[in-house]
């Protein structure tokens, strides 16, 4: 049981004394291949007139999720869109992959810690980005100074808070489903498995990005 | 299982470069395709909108000249028909002036051959008065008395009077 916590080494970098690169780092990439190879089977020959149903539906799926982002940000802050949408698209996948028998990679703390860590660098960047570097100092000491060491805090609370509840949802159902399988391993796991795999990955996923776009936003005021 | 280590970094690394390559293979070519096609149905209702706003125009157009054409037929209408009445107005009095004319010619023509009518008569009668007279003196002179020859003459000469009247 506590095998199936750990994330393993699964090979050894033979430099500067050997670097361990984990389980997750490994799923990471499959699904890097993975998503890389069907985006260019999918977007292969589309066409601006007359598109086919896998075009529309490929159309539907993006703009809408760009719709959901420009909605949250607004249409100026498009430049951001794109990242957002592969975190959402490699969360998705990531936190449902345990369904085809890989270890989620958002299992591990590194991953999900780099993802907040990459979001706190956003959210800050686009700040400073929209407003100037001059306002990103002084709207720690709005609305009144006393709150600055609160705000300031809160520059790595947003990133951590993004970064333990995606670590914990996405333990916690995986030892959920794991004991599950180990106390009654059939049929009973099935709705638990539609409850933990699917819809908490994806509501996780959702949520992540949505909060990163709406602290962002925040950031931006 | 807690311990943050190397492979957060390789978790980054991982994610930039996932990033460039959906960006590069998904995201932008479909956002280019649905932006063309954005374009393209813009394109066209704004051609709709500028060839609908070109025949309106070409219609107005019509319509002007339409009228004016109505307006210009009118207009050669009365005019034929004004220049039809002066026509038909001179012609008229043109004929009644001649009928006049034809008609004075005639009384002077009736009148004048009346004249030489009665003259001619008048001398016929004086002829045939002496005629008369000469032949009823000449046949009368035996058998009959004087009062019954100027009878006889005179009865004679109003019949050739009244015959005369009757022409």
């Amino acid at each position: 049981m506590l095998e199936e916590l750990n994330c393993n080494i699964v090979f050894t970098i033979p430099v500067f004394g050997g670097i361990g690169v984990s389980e997750s780092v490994v799923v990471t990439w499959i699904i890097m291949a993975v998503m890389v190879l069907l985006s260019i089977i999918f977007v292969r020959n589309l066409r601006v007139e007359n598109p086919g149903r896998k075009q529309i539906v490929l159309e539907s799926v993006i703009g809408g999720v760009q719709d959901f982002f420009v909605g949250v940000m607004g249409a100026e802050n498009k430049r951001y869109i794109p990242y957002l949408i592969t975190v959402a698209l490699y969360l998705g996948v990531s936190n449902i992959i345990s369904l085809f028998g890989f270890k989620p990679p958002t299992k591990d703390l590194n991953v999900t810690a780099a993802l907040a860590i990459m979001s706190m660098f956003l959210i800050e960047y686009s700040g400073i980005h929209k407003n100037g570097f001059k306002h990103w100092v002084k709207h720690f000491a709005e609305p009144v100074p006393i709150v600055a060491p609160i705000l300031v805090l809160e520059i790595l609370i947003r990133p951590l808070s993004l970064c333990m509840r995606l670590f914990g949802n996405i333990l916690g159902s995986f030892v959920i489903m794991e004991l599950l399988k180990l106390i009654i391993p059939v049929l009973v796991p099935v709705p638990f498995s539609f409850y933990f795999d699917i819809f908490d990955g994806l509501l996780q996923a959702y949520v992540f990005v949505f909060l990163t776009a709406l602290f962002m936003n925040e950031e931006q005021e | 299982m807690l311990q943050l280590n190397v492979n957060l970094l390789f978790t980054i690394i991982n994610l930039v470069v996932l990033y460039l390559l959906l960006k590069k293979f998904l995201i932008k070519p479909v956002t280019d395709v649905m932006e063309k096609r954005e374009k393209l149905i813009a394109d066209g209702l704004n051609h709709a909108n500028e060839a609908q706003e070109e025949a309106l125009k070409m219609k107005q157009e019509y319509k002007d000249a339409l009228s004016g054409a109505r307006e210009e037929s009118a207009e050669i209408v009365e005019k034929a028909q004004v220049r039809a009445k002066a026509e038909y107005d001179r012609i008229v009095t043109e004929a009644g002036e001649k009928a006049g004319n034809i008609m004075n010619s005639a009384k002077i023509n009736i009148q004048s051959e009346r004249e030489q009518t009665i003259k001619a008569l008048q001398s016929e009668i004086a002829g045939l008065a002496m005629a008369a007279a000469e032949k009823i003196v000449s046949e009368k002179t035996e058998n009959q008395g004087n009062q019954e020859i100027y009878n006889q003459f005179l009865e004679e000469v109003g019949d050739a009077h009244e015959d005369s009247d009757n022409d």
